[in-house]
Parts: structure tokens; C-alpha cells; sequence
């Protein structure tokens, strides 16, 4: 994407002059958190989450016909392979969670963009809301694990991971009810690779994208793009 | 409804004045080196009604929003000094100080006129009942005599600006801010606006600060002058009229229009000059876009999936704009002139008459072909900027059509340097100004020399400055042998052109008669979810295909039931099979699939297979009746009435939810920005086609954030902040239908749990 920019956000340790709090976190550089107190929610926190959640809701839905055509053709063959490609169904939360940084905000997205996409009509029905509050707890529960204190690649990644174990979780009481144990947790660990790599570390580089086109400057990803190339 | 007050009370009461005071206000946000407003010390007595001015970038739309004391709202930095309005922090009451946004639109926050202007009635917890005469008469005090039900995307941009003042009015502000509220307007539109507020400030002299830099019309409201400087520091303040005589050679040096003052010389390029575009060796640069007379209609596609289609333009003459050439394009707003635009540059087909380069239609040519064509430049620019630096911006379509030669260039950074972004070739265009992005996006348009351009007002809101850059580069380009065809309100610049096209707001075709509602339609949002969701035990109940298919049965009667046509006047709805086939079409590709990998994997049983598929039938058919029929403004009123979510999530969801429409148009403009310069959508690289979307939805992304931080400050002007105990402009009734919708939406589970026991 042409919004990448600078390598040095990851390794600097010059975050000192803001106002807001620094916490220890993650396994390279630190995390800017939110203003205190964290469930302090600022109307653009809660509007930022909506719209995120919205727009993120049209492009689920619009790879929902994605995954129900062309790429249901290629994985006909093997379902389980399928959840290769459930990596993007978790990205709100986690895109949500690294750009607001308060407990919620991950569930929250999710929950909205699940909403957004299941009205004008998809494959699962009301089932997607569903499945957006169920993906959304995963991800939430791994930002909550972590204190609310790190948001960097790593934290990211297991927050798309988690999502992984909880949607294979709840649709083995709908989708894959008749599988065997062992296929299902199969399942879940290709879920939680997915979660990892696409929502995990592809929402990591879509929020620092989002921060370095100046779209966050009211949130700690959009401050620490600015701490580290002060203009 | 509670009956209204007996006796007509003027429901807006002449307010008093607030009395402001900023004490060495110096803000700079996290990032920034230099601060954005330098030790700003100033006192507003009550009821004084002042002008503020300054260069593009010098903070004063940043200084609005210091006295609003929402500077941290949308933004993070650095505070220093204090603001004071009355004695106390700006905004201890709510909508104290009133602000209305600059771009149309940006700070409306419900679907219909009459709940926009409650929203801050809602967040201070005024009864219900007190409501629709208050919002009468804040719509009365701007001059909207629109019924509380219009549409507020119904409404044009001016009226839009009106709205918004409405809103402030409703909240009996002692300040109001108006940052430059007509910079987007055409002139009868601003017109309309400065004359709501002059008659708002007659009946309610509330201290007043207007930013703007065309002073001529705003001279007479107001007493008071600041100037502020490119550094952010007050440099001038005093009486309207001497200001501008004292200042003068600094406003004109600043860009501001001063009355009086004659418009700027365009600014000349020899770089552009040296671009020849008639002569040269490449012949495939003949200007051959052609249009007949047409019609064109847009199209809005609804949350629901249904579609609405209206008229948008209709030109009576055919358009072929020659190489050195001027066309304008005029009209009132809403004649279309954009959607004229639009389709020249292959965005829109027309829906009579055609639009051709050369014997193909336009909307058919390739991207690398089109840019070859044409270049066009949007309205606002800021959303289709598509390199990470200036020169890269420049640069984009040069680089698509492989002539990104030396030369080339040397001749972007000789443009750009002749338009005052000499220095800016490694900056990020998004960290530009607006008249910065402005000449940028012109200068992008026409480097790679396509024979015609198309701008869509290009010199709206513009300071003098990028005013004589835009002429001087349109006027250049011509000279070039380009052809120039632009949208305007702008008299000098229709003065310049050759040929000028006047359009009329397309006649549309009345409205038909609304079909009447299917009857499961007559239930509230909350009941349709219900029914929807009923249906997923009602799916995992059955163990056996026959269970399943009884379910189905009977959910397929209830569906018949539920999509009945109500009783009452107009004709039958249409389509109701229809759409629902289509919805069910991906679930019954599930259910495929599901039935599938359950054989696989599940020990190849077919009777487990068929279970399995079938109940992704049962579990989605009621969605695919009943979601359709969610009115997302209702869904949040229950959400917050009858399920008592917490007001401020579920009125930033129903403010989202209520653009996620717009979302479409974002979309579509950010793709053809793409495509004119040579990098869109090619069906024939199909990965580089995912890339594409990737990064079109980028930038929808970026574009949606920023529609969010605005709204965000829109609202906090509006007591969103501090709304504990919100109230409800609109009721959100149970009422019989809901009932007998959720009971309806439990027999199917019922029927499974007694066929499942048996």
C-alpha cells in the first residue's frame, strides 16, 4: 500500500514528551495507550469505532461473495482449508482494538461490522451477528489478557488468533456440528493462523498504514507515527 | 404524545451574549514541532459579532475549536493558557457555544431534518414532548420551513449549512462559530446562509465568530476583525473597517479577499507552456471525447439492497469540446453539473445519448486508454490523493503510461515549483492544505498531457492565491491546445470560457405511488431481529433431514404469511420472490458446501450430510425475509428505549449506520480517480485487480475516518459528551404486530423441539 511508510516506528524509544501514558508492553518498542481512565470513552472513540465498524462491515460483505463464490469453488474440496481464509472476518476487532485501545473497543467493532454486513444479506443469515459478537470476545479477551498495555505486532497477532479457537468453537453447534473432534480442532488452528497472520498482522500494518495517512492523529497509533517524525 | 403548550411562547428566547476569554492559548498537536496557535490572548464582550481571517493553514478553524473547547476532541497535543466563556470552561452547558462546520453535511447526524435538530435537545434530556415545538422554532429562526420528516440528505448544501445551524440554535447558545459555513456553497446558496444568520443574529445577538477570506458579504454583520498570522499569532484586531484598511497589503498577501480589491493575475507556468499538447509526436492525443445530448441517472444503493434511481442531469446540446478550448459548465445546484462531469470521464453512463472517444463508448475504455484521454480533477481533492509524496502525485499517471522519462520529471518539479510546491515535492500530500491539495490535484491531472481536462469546481473556497494558480494553470493547459471543460458558479471564470452550458434541474418523473408495506413490515426492528434469530436453534434442534425439512415447511408458509401484502391503499409490492431467491441464493451455496464437508469429514453419512445442509436452509431463510425489512433509525431507537443499551454506542452505530449509503459514492470516486490516471480496476491483471481493491478500500477507510472525527466534534458542540441522561426524539413502540411477529418466528422452533422429542 503507498500509505507504508518509515521503518523506525517499531524501534524507537523516544515517546517521552506526550502527555499521555507509555506502558511496557510489546515484544518491540512500547505502546501509547489511551487517555485515563481507559473506559473513558471520548465521542470520537465511540464514532471512530462505529465508522470503522461500518466500513469494515461493506468490505466483509463484499468478501463475503469473494469467499461464498470463487473461493468456496477452490475449497470445496477440503472445508477445513476454507478457514485459511477466515483471517479477514476478525480484522475489525483488531484493527478496532489497536486504533482505540479501550476494553471494548475490539468487541465493539467487530460487533458493528458483523451488523453492517449481515443486513443487506449474506450466506450465514443472522448467524453473522452472531459469529461478530463471538470472533469480537476472542479478540477482546486477548487485548484484556494483555492489560490493555501492549498493541504492538505481537499483541495483535495472538488478538487475531484468539478469534480463531472461539469462532470454531461456536460453529461446531451450527456449521461443522457433525465433524469429528479431531477435524474441529483441526479447524480451529487454521482459523487461529488465519486470525494471526491476516487480522493479526495484516490489521497491525492496516492501522500503522491508517496512522501514517494521518487518519488517527486523535489516537495513540496516529501519536506514535507522529513521535516518530516530527515535522 | 403530549398535547403542546397552551399559549405560543417564542420557543427560542432571545439569549444574552457570552463573554469570551482566551488567556496565551498556544497549542501544538503531538507530532508537530511548531505550535499551531501562538499565545492567543483575546476577550469577546457579549454579544460581539467578529471576523476572523488568516492565511490557509493559520489555525483559525484550530481557534474555533479552542473556544469550543473541543480542541482535544478530534485531536491529541499539547494545551497551554486558558478559555473561558462566562467564567467557566467553554461547553459547561451544553451547546453553550454553537459551531457550525464548514463542509455541508459534515456535522448531520440523523436521517430526517426534524431529529437533526433535536439531536441536542436529546442529549440535554428535554422531554419529548417539548421537542417538536422547540425544533419548529430553531428551524423557523434559520428560515427552513421543511417538515420534521424531510430527509436531511434530501436537502441542499445550503439548506444543509442551515440545518446545521438549526441544531446550534435548538441548544440556545450564547456563542456561535462559524467556520468559513459558505466556503462550499454556490453564490446563491452562500447568500442564502449569510441571510439566515444575519436574520438568526437580528433575534438573538449571541457573540459571534465568523472565519471566512472572502470579507465582501460578511462586512456588514459584523464589528470586530482578528487577523491571524501563517505562525498562528493575532497580528491585527479592531473595527471591521479599519482593519481592512490598515491591513490591506497583508491581507492581500495573505490570499484573503478584500472588498475592492480586483482579482489576482492568473498565475503563468512556462512549464506548462513547454508541454505542448496539440503539436508533438504523439498522435494518439487527439481530444476525441465526444457527447450527444443525454441524460444521466445515479443510482443510490440502499443498506437493505434496494436501489434508488433518479435523474440526475439532462444536457439538451451535444458536447465536443475542441483542443484550446473553454467550456462552463452552469447551473443551480443539483442541475447535474458534476453528473456531467462525471460521465465525460466514463463514471456514469448515460441513460439516453452516449459518450464516445473516437467510436468507443468511454465508460468502455481501459484505464491506461482513459488517462491517455482525459485527466479530471473532483471537488475534493483530499479523498483521491494516491501517492505517499507531492512529486510521486504528480507523477502517478506519467508512470502508469510508461513515460516516466527523465524529462518528465524535470517538468513536474518546474510545475510544481511554479505553483508554490517547490518545497513540498517530499512531503505527504495528505499534510497539505486544502489549497495545496487543490493546485497539487490539477497539477497531477494534467502533466502526462491528456487533450482534455475536466474540473468540478475548481476554484470554490479557494484563497486568492490558489485562485491565480487554478485559472493560470487552466488558461496555461489551454494555451497547450488542451480542452477545458469545468463546472462553476465562479463569474470570472465563466468570463474566460468559450462556450457555455447551462443546466437545469432535470425534471424528474413523479414519484409512483409507494407500494404498500409487506405485512411483516409492520414490525419495529427489535421483532425482526428476534424472528431472524429464532430460526438458529429452530436450525440445531432437528437431529434427523425430516425434522428438517418440516421446519423448513413451516417456515416457508410463515414467509409467505409475513411477506403478504398489508391491507390499505396503493399498488401490490413488487418483486417480493424475487428477492428473496436472490438472498437465499449464497445461503443455499452453503448449505451445499456445509452438506459437503460434513459427508467428508463427518464419516460420509449421507443422512448427516442432508441434516447438516438443511439447516443452513432453516437457519437462513428467515433472514432473508425479515433483516431486509430493519430500518436502521429504528433499530436505534430500540436498542436504546426497549433494550436500554447505553445511548452513546447506539447513536454513533445509527450515525454510522445512516452513511454507510454515502459509503458507495466515496468508493466510486476514489475508483476513478484511479482509473483517469492509468491505475485502475484492468480486468485483464487479475491480481493486480485485488491489489486495486485493496487499496481503493484504503482509502474508503481513510476517507470514513475523517467523516467520523468531524461529526465527532459536530456532536460534542452538541452535548454528546456530557449526554448521561439522553432522551428520544422518536418512540419506540412495541406494538401488536411485534408480538405476533416473534411468536410467529417460534412455531418453526417449537415444531422441531416436539418432532425432535417424539
Amino acid at each position: 500500500m503507498a500509505a507504508q511508510t518509515d521503518t523506525s516506528a517499531t524501534t524507537d524509544g523516544t515517546t517521552a514528551t506526550t502527555g499521555t501514558t507509555t506502558g511496557a508492553g510489546t515484544a518491540r518498542g512500547r505502546s501509547i495507550l489511551a487517555t485515563r481512565p481507559l473506559t473513558g470513552w471520548r465521542t470520537v472513540d465511540i464514532l471512530t469505532i462505529a465508522f470503522l465498524g461500518a466500513a469494515l462491515g461493506i468490505a466483509f460483505w463484499g468478501w463475503g461473495v469473494f469467499y461464498n463464490g470463487p473461493l468456496s469453488a477452490i475449497t470445496f474440496g477440503f472445508a477445513p482449508l476454507g478457514g485459511l481464509f477466515a483471517g479477514p472476518w476478525f480484522l475489525a476487532g483488531v484493527v478496532g482494538g489497536l486504533v482505540v485501545r479501550r476494553p471494548g473497543a475490539a468487541l465493539f467493532c467487530e460487533v458493528v461490522a458483523a451488523l453492517v454486513s449481515m443486513i443487506p444479506g449474506t450466506e450465514w443469515g443472522a448467524t453473522t451477528l452472531v459469529s461478530g459478537i463471538v470472533q469480537g470476545l476472542g479478540t477482546e479477551i486477548a487485548f484484556a489478557l494483555l492489560g490493555y498495555r501492549a498493541f504492538g505486532i505481537a499483541a495483535a497477532m495472538l488478538a487475531g488468533a484468539l478469534a480463531g479457537p472461539f469462532a470454531a468453537a461456536y460453529e461446531s453447534f451450527t456449521w461443522i456440528q457433525d465433524w469429528s473432534l479431531a477435524w474441529k480442532v483441526a479447524y480451529a488452528g487454521v482459523l487461529a493462523l488465519s486470525g494471526a497472520v491476516v487480522a493479526g498482522a495484516g490489521g497491525w500494518l492496516l492501522t500503522r498504514a491508517l496512522a501514517a495517512a494521518g487518519a488517527l492523529n486523535a489516537f495513540p497509533p496516529g501519536q506514535e507515527h507522529r513521535e516518530t517524525r516530527a515535522v | 404524545m403530549a398535547p403542546l403548550e397552551p399559549a405560543p411562547e417564542p420557543l427560542v428566547e432571545p439569549v444574552a451574549g457570552g463573554h469570551v476569554t482566551l488567556e496565551g492559548v498556544t497549542w501544538r498537536p503531538f507530532g508537530r514541532r511548531e505550535p499551531v496557535l501562538r499565545d492567543v490572548s483575546l476577550t469577546l464582550p457579549p454579544g460581539e459579532r467578529v471576523l476572523l481571517v488568516g492565511p490557509s493553514g493559520s489555525g483559525k478553524s484550530t481557534l474555533l475549536r479552542a473556544i469550543a473547547g473541543l480542541l482535544e476532541t478530534a485531536d491529541a497535543g499539547e494545551l497551554l493558557g486558558s478559555v473561558t466563556v462566562d467564567g467557566h470552561a467553554p461547553g459547561t452547558r451544553a451547546g453553550e457555544v454553537g459551531l457550525v462546520l464548514q463542509e455541508p453535511g459534515a456535522g448531520i447526524v440523523a436521517a430526517t431534518v426534524g431529529r437533526d435538530v433535536a439531536f441536542g435537545l436529546e442529549n440535554v434530556g428535554t422531554p419529548r414532548a417539548d421537542m417538536p415545538a422547540a425544533v419548529t422554532a430553531a428551524l423557523g429562526a434559520v428560515g427552513l420551513a421543511h417538515p420534521h420528516d424531510t430527509p436531511t440528505s434530501a436537502l441542499s448544501g445550503g439548506e444543509t449549512q442551515r440545518l446545521a445551524l438549526a441544531g446550534a440554535l435548538a441548544l440556545h447558545p450564547s456563542v456561535l462559530l462559524l467556520d468559513e459555513p459558505t466556503a462550499m456553497l454556490d453564490p446563491g446558496h452562500a447568500a442564502q446562509v449569510r441571510r439566515s444568520v444575519a436574520k438568526v443574529l437580528a433575534s438573538h445577538p449571541v457573540t459571534t465568530v465568523v472565519v471566512e477570506h472572502v470579507l465582501g458579504p460578511w462586512v456588514d454583520l459584523v464589528e470586530r476583525m482578528l487577523v491571524l498570522d501563517g505562525e498562528g499569532t493575532l497580528v491585527a484586531d479592531g473595527p471591521v473597517g479599519d482593519v481592512i484598511r490598515e491591513e490591506r497589503e497583508r491581507l492581500l498577501d495573505m490570499g484573503i479577499w478584500v472588498p475592492g480589491a480586483p482579482p489576482p493575475a492568473p498565475l503563468t507556468s512556462s512549464a506548462l507552456a513547454s508541454a505542448s499538447l496539440g503539436a508533438g509526436p504523439s498522435p494518439r492525443r487527439t481530444q476525441d471525447v465526444a457527447a450527444t445530448p443525454m441524460t444521466v441517472e445515479r443510482t443510490v444503493r440502499l443498506l437493505d439492497g434496494s436501489t434508488r434511481t433518479r435523474t440526475a442531469a439532462a444536457v439538451d446540446i451535444p458536447l465536443h469540446p475542441s483542443p484550446g478550448s473553454a467550456t462552463a459548465l452552469v447551473g443551480p445546484s443539483g442541475s447535474g453539473k458534476s453528473t456531467v462531469l462525471l460521465a465525460l470521464a466514463g463514471a456514469l453512463e448515460p441513460a439516453t445519448g452516449s459518450v464516445t472517444a473516437g467510436s468507443d463508448p468511454v465508460a468502455d475504455l481501459g484505464t491506461t486508454a482513459l488517462a491517455r484521454r482525459l485527466g479530471w480533477v473532483p471537488q475534493w481533492s483530499s479523498s483521491t490523493i494516491l501517492a505517499g509524496s507531492v512529486l510521486d502525485e504528480v507523477l502517478v499517471a506519467s508512470r502508469a503510461l510508461g513515460e516516466e522519462t527523465p524529462e518528465r520529471v524535470a517538468l513536474a518539479s518546474r510545475l510544481l515549483a511554479d505553483l508554490g510546491l517547490g518545497h513540498l515535492q517530499a512531503a505527504d500530500p495528505r499534510e497539505l492544505s486544502g489549497g495545496e491539495q487543490r493546485r497539487l490535484a490539477i497539477a497531477s491531472a494534467v502533466l502526462h498531457r491528456p487533450p482534455l481536462l475536466l474540473a468540478d469546481e475548481p476554484t470554490v473556497g479557494q484563497d486568492r492565491h490558489t485562485w491565480a494558480a487554478v485559472v493560470g494553470l487552466l488558461a496555461g493547459y489551454r494555451e497547450a491546445g488542451g480542452a477545458v471543460v469545468v463546472s462553476t458558479h465562479d463569474a470570472s471564470l465563466i468570463e474566460r470560457a468559450h462556450t457555455v452550458v447551462t443546466l437545469e434541474p432535470p425534471t424528474q418523473a413523479p414519484d409512483p405511488e409507494p407500494p404498500r408495506p409487506v405485512l411483516a413490515a409492520r414490525a419495529g426492528p427489535l421483532a425482526l431481529l428476534l424472528g431472524a434469530f429464532a430460526a438458529i436453534p429452530a436450525g440445531i434442534v432437528p437431529d434427523h433431514w425430516r425434522t428438517s425439512l418440516v421446519v423448513f415447511a413451516v417456515q416457508a408458509v410463515l414467509a409467505v404469511v409475513a411477506l403478504w401484502a398489508a391491507p390499505g391503499s396503493g399498488p401490490r409490492p413488487r418483486g417480493r420472490l424475487r428477492r428473496v431467491t436472490l438472498r437465499m441464493l449464497p445461503g443455499a451455496l452453503g448449505a451445499l458446501s456445509v452438506g459437503w464437508s460434513t459427508w467428508l469429514l463427518g464419516g460420509h453419512d449421507t443422512t448427516t450430510a442432508v441434516t447438516a445442509a438443511l439447516r443452513v436452509l432453516v437457519i437462513v431463510l428467515p433472514s432473508a425475509v425479515l433483516l431486509p425489512l430493519v430500518d436502521p433509525d429504528r433499530l436505534g431507537d430500540h436498542l436504546a428505549q426497549r433494550l436500554r443499551m447505553p445511548s452513546r454506542p447506539v447513536v454513533a452505530l445509527a450515525a454510522a449506520l445512516q452513511r454507510v449509503h454515502t459509503l458507495g459514492e466515496v468508493w466510486s470516486e476514489i475508483a476513478l480517480a484511479r482509473r483517469v490516471r492509468g491505475i485502475g480496476v484492468d480486468r485483464r491483471r487479475p491480481l493486480a485487480l485485488i491489489r486495486d481493491l485493496g487499496t481503493v478500500t484504503f482509502g474508503l477507510l481513510v476517507r470514513t475516518l475523517r467523516m467520523a472525527a468531524d461529526l465527532a466534534v459536530a456532536m460534542d458542540a452538541r452535548g454528546f459528551a456530557s449526554a448521561s441522561r439522553r432522551t428520544w426524539f422518536a418512540p419506540a413502540p412495541w406494538r401488536w404486530a411485534d408480538t405476533l411477529l416473534v411468536v410467529g418466528s417460534l412455531v418453526p422452533l417449537v415444531v422441531a423441539v416436539l418432532l425432535t422429542r417424539a
